[in-house]
């Protein structure tokens, strides 16, 4: 069974799922409420280890599933409770005090991973994870897992996509537009960035758990800025204001490295090891600069309310 | 991860500091009590002159814990102080919070190894002509990116992105061109000074001199020379400077120039220290944002003293808990908190 | 209560200063608004007219005095205590004076935008969109009827329908108390006319309006009572025409030519 499927092109599209599900969320918050977040890898980094502790340090009375799913709730409510926190700590600052309270929040979350070290196993890693069931040979587990991923991506999706529908999102984007007149006509601005931080930490959080069990082994060089800014520079190719945006942008980006560049474009050897991984970088870097400068709103372009209002209502 | 460039082992093979003293190391001066103890305790005479060496021996520990911590904290981190003033010319006199800063200081280690290897000069004769190169690729950065992002009114959150961008660029472009792995400086290992009986290498007060002289050098061109006088109206207004012809490229230039100067001094003096990587600069972005953020509720020389302040707090925890990471942390939650408690008015007050 | 119980939401302003570095702009001893239905504030610039309005709103602090609600029901609150965005679910309103709208928002979304609830824009409400729509949906028809808006489902686009839409969301919210700062200034005057209309009815279901206008027949027109203000104080309060023929107003603002 999956002889036709590579097991590496199955991490290398988990990757990217990964990257679609968190741009999704940075969508949310950058493109819709204009809210600085710089600390993605953060809140995704702590559904991350808090899985992985409780999972394989904590002896639990019940094995899996139940085992899994207590610690992949614990650590999507862990995300959730750092994203209130950091909405709040940042609720009343500026874009500069956002882009520092966000940043230092997963500076903290590397630091703490890496200092950490009885709990996190610090530089050296945390093992002793797995799959919650057992289907056989380790890519048909790793299939099985990074179809579940996709399922909650999708999720993840739908959610943004209903966002633009309702009451809530428009709340939102009012909020990012001009928010002295949002809170004129009585809108709590700070309970709207509370709410969505506290939503989309979670699931960010989640996307981490997803992670740990795909991997079965956590270090601390997975939680850096790169994840942040991989989600930020597909979401910002793709269009930071539309709903679909991070599918199309991370397509271009991290799939067309992750995937075609890897495995589909015949290159000497010895170039994936570093050459290609650094240039991949530093291509990212290069498209946010361009996009931004020269296309500031993305491949997909405005937002398109007047066409959406159209479709969900018949008011003429 | 985090500790190359900082930490406790930087020293110099031959100082007693080499190891980080704990309350629980011997100090000078206690080695005699064990021994005298028991006596003590059975000869309450003896108790106060006891208790009297006791004092004296936690006093020297404690004093020679200060020293350290001052004479390491301020020596140690001079780079950070030098990086923090570049950062906060761009960001209070510019407006622009530009996270590729960074990446001046990076290149500014690579160019002082380049020019040592090439030429075959010493570290400090390097020093200089990498800071050039730095404040060039700085002004160079202006021109490219950051001000044409300005006439097409970029703003906000998007100028920050750029800025993102373009550290992530440079940071993985440049080792297509100095190298994948880290590098080391081949020159000689330097002097080591006695300052308050703390062994400190030479290129480290280079770095301290370079803080001193530098922050001078721009203070009173910013409050004495015409060109100052320019750049503060710009800074305070810029819509009236630009509409009364004070806007000349030149004084922007300039700002953009010296700041990636002292970036690039910085990364020279960092690397010196230790090695020089790609994730030199980077590593420092949040102590010098926090730095630039807190320090800015006063003016330009707040910088360079909380900076300062930073540096040695940094190394006092770090020498008492015996680890960098830690003391770090600590550092970053203790901001945190401040930056909550002050509020906007942190961020609003760090643009002039 | 319900012997306090009254026809009008009052607002009274009491001891309120308010003073940028070192100069007075405010200095209101006793002022009441919400009295009559419609009120008018009148005075040359820099009287302080807009900073009252803002301080009643809370959008600037008060150096001194209080500003407090007496609702219809006869309780009161103080709104000088009172984060900004509560003004609204206490009934307090105040359009903009500077044209400002949602850049990506189309019209039907400023106009859905005020009508939502919390409990509306809850992020986990399944239905809500649908739900609100359809509640609302004479209303939002009613108003765009009345108001001639283009196509609803385009962005708001010249300054004036920008303005106009801002009184909209205004009116959508029902206010017990409506501060209205130069609601005509930039409108054709066919729509100066349909504002006014619809700032009256609304008077009548027993809204407060507080207006500030620079447009002096649109007070004469609309207003029960007028208060006049210079440098920062109120220096009288009457119906329109004593005055419009006071001698101080016509010296302080109107001019002799006027009267």
């Amino acid at each position: 069974m999956l002889d036709w499927l590579d097991a590496f092109l199955i991490s290398g599209l988990f990757g990217v799922v990964q990257i679609i599900g968190l741009g999704l969320l940075v969508h949310l918050q950058m493109g819709l409420t204009r809210v600085a977040n710089f600390g993605v890898a953060g809140f995704w980094g702590l559904g991350l280890y808090v899985f992985g502790i409780l999972y394989g340090k904590v002896d639990w009375p019940f094995g899996d599933p139940w085992q899994f799913l207590v610690c992949a709730i614990a650590a999507t409510a862990a995300s959730a409770l750092a994203g209130l926190f950091v909405a709040w700590l940042i609720s009343d600052l500026d874009v500069d005090g956002a882009l520092v309270g966000t940043l230092g929040f997963a500076t903290v979350i590397f630091l703490l991973a890496t200092a950490w070290s009885d709990l996190t196993g610090g530089a050296a890693g945390l093992g002793g994870l797995g799959f919650p069931y057992d289907a056989g040979p380790a890519k048909t587990n790793e299939f099985i897992w990074f179809v579940l991923t996709t399922a909650i991506v999708a999720g993840i999706l739908a959610y943004v996509l209903w966002v633009h529908r309702s009451p809530y999102g428009r709340l939102l984007i009012a909020v990012g537009t001009n928010e002295p007149l949002a809170r004129s006509l009585g809108k709590s601005s700070t309970r709207a960035k509370l709410t969505l931080f506290t939503i989309t930490s979670g699931m960010m959080g989640l996307l981490g758990v997803m992670q740990a069990v795909m991997f079965r082994f956590i270090i601390p060089a997975n939680v850096t800025i790169n994840i942040t800014l991989a989600a930020l520079a597909g979401l910002i190719l793709g269009g930071i204001t539309r709903a679909w945006g991070a599918v199309v942008g991370v397509l271009f980006t991290v799939a067309l490295f992750d995937i075609v560049i890897q495995f589909y474009v015949p290159l000497p050897q010895e170039w994936y090891t570093q050459a290609i991984p650094v240039a991949r970088e530093a291509i990212f870097g290069l498209a946010l600069v361009l996009v931004l400068l020269f296309r500031p709103k993305g491949m997909l372009g405005e937002m398109k309310r007047p066409q959406l209002m159209r479709r969900i209502h018949d008011f003429k | 991860m985090k500790d190359t460039g900082r930490g406790v082992g930087v020293v110099g093979d031959d100082t007693p500091q080499e190891t980080a003293p704990t309350p629980t190391s011997d100090a000078p001066g206690t080695a005699s009590a064990p021994t005298a103890d028991p006596a003590g305790r059975q000869r309450p005479a003896w108790a106060i002159p006891l208790l009297a060496a006791a004092v004296v021996a936690i006093g020297a520990f404690v004093s020679e814990f200060i020293a350290e911590s001052l004479v390491i904290g301020a020596t140690e981190n001079a780079p950070l102080v030098l990086a923090a003033l570049g950062f906060a010319l761009l960001y209070r006199l510019n407006g622009l919070l530009n996270v590729a800063f960074t990446e001046t200081v990076t290149l500014g280690g690579y160019f002082a190894i380049w020019i040592t290897s090439t030429t075959g000069w010493g570290f400090a004769a390097a020093v200089i002509p990498a800071g050039i190169l730095s404040g060039l690729l700085s002004v160079a950065t202006y021109l490219l990116v950051f001000r044409p992002a300005k006439k097409r009114n970029v703003d906000g959150l998007e100028l920050i992105v750029i800025s993102f961008g373009l550290a992530l660029f440079l940071r993985h472009a440049l080792q297509f061109v100095f190298g994948f792995r880290a590098r080391f400086f081949e020159t000689p290992p330097p002097n080591t000074i006695d300052v308050l009986g703390v062994g400190v290498p030479s290129f480290r007060l280079l770095a301290v001199a370079s803080v001193a002289v530098l922050s001078f050098a721009i203070y009173q061109f910013i409050r004495r020379t015409s060109y100052g006088l320019q750049i503060r109206a710009l800074a305070s207004n810029e819509g009236l400077a630009e509409s009364s012809g004070v806007r000349p490229l030149n004084v922007t230039l300039l700002i953009w120039f010296v700041a990636g100067f002292a970036g690039g001094l910085a990364g020279a003096f960092f690397g010196v220290a230790s090695a020089v990587t790609p994730l030199l600069g980077t590593r420092q972005l949040l102590l010098i944002l926090l730095v630039v953020l807190v320090g800015g509720i006063w003016d330009l020389l707040g910088v360079v003293w909380v900076g300062a302040a930073t540096g040695i707090a940094l190394t006092a925890m770090t020498l008492w808990l015996g680890s960098d990471l830690w003391a770090q942390l600590i550092l970053i939650v203790l901001f945190l908190g401040l930056l909550k408690t002050r509020g906007g008015r942190l961020t609003a007050g760090s643009k002039v | 209560m319900t012997s306090s119980e009254r026809t009008r939401a009052e607002i009274h302003v009491r001891g309120a200063k308010k003073s940028f570095s070192g100069r007075t702009v405010v200095d209101v001893d006793e002022l009441v608004l919400g009295d009559s239905a419609v009120e008018g504030l009148l005075g040359p610039n820099g009287a302080g007219k807009t900073t009252l309005m803002r301080m009643i709103m809370h959008s600037i602090p008060l150096d001194e005095g209080t500003v407090t609600l007496h609702k219809r029901d006869g309780s009161t609150i103080t709104l000088s205590e009172l984060p900004p965005h509560q003004m609204v679910s206490n009934g307090v309103v105040k359009s903009t004076q500077v044209v400002s709208d949602f850049d990506q928002l189309t019209i039907l979304d400023s106009l859905l935008l005020a009508l939502a609830t919390p409990g509306d824009e809850s992020p986990i409400r399944w239905k809500a969109e649908r739900e609100l729509a359809k509640k609302h949906e004479e209303e939002i028809r009613h108003q765009l009827d009345r108001f001639g808006f283009g196509n609803p489902n385009e962005v708001a686009g010249s300054a004036g329908e920008k303005k106009l839409l801002d009184i909209v969301r205004c009116l959508l919210l029902k206010p017990d108390v409506l501060l209205l700062d130069e609601p005509t200034a930039g409108l054709p005057d066919d729509i100066t006319q349909l504002v006014m209309s619809a700032v009256r009815e609304l008077a009548l279901g027993g809204t407060s309006v507080v207006i500030v206008e620079h447009d002096l027949e649109v007070i004469w027109e609309l207003c029960d009572e007028v208060t006049f203000m210079a440098e920062g104080r109120v220096l009288m309060k009457s119906d329109p025409e004593t005055i419009r023929n006071n001698s101080l107003v016509v010296e302080k603002y109107l001019g002799a030519d006027h009267a």
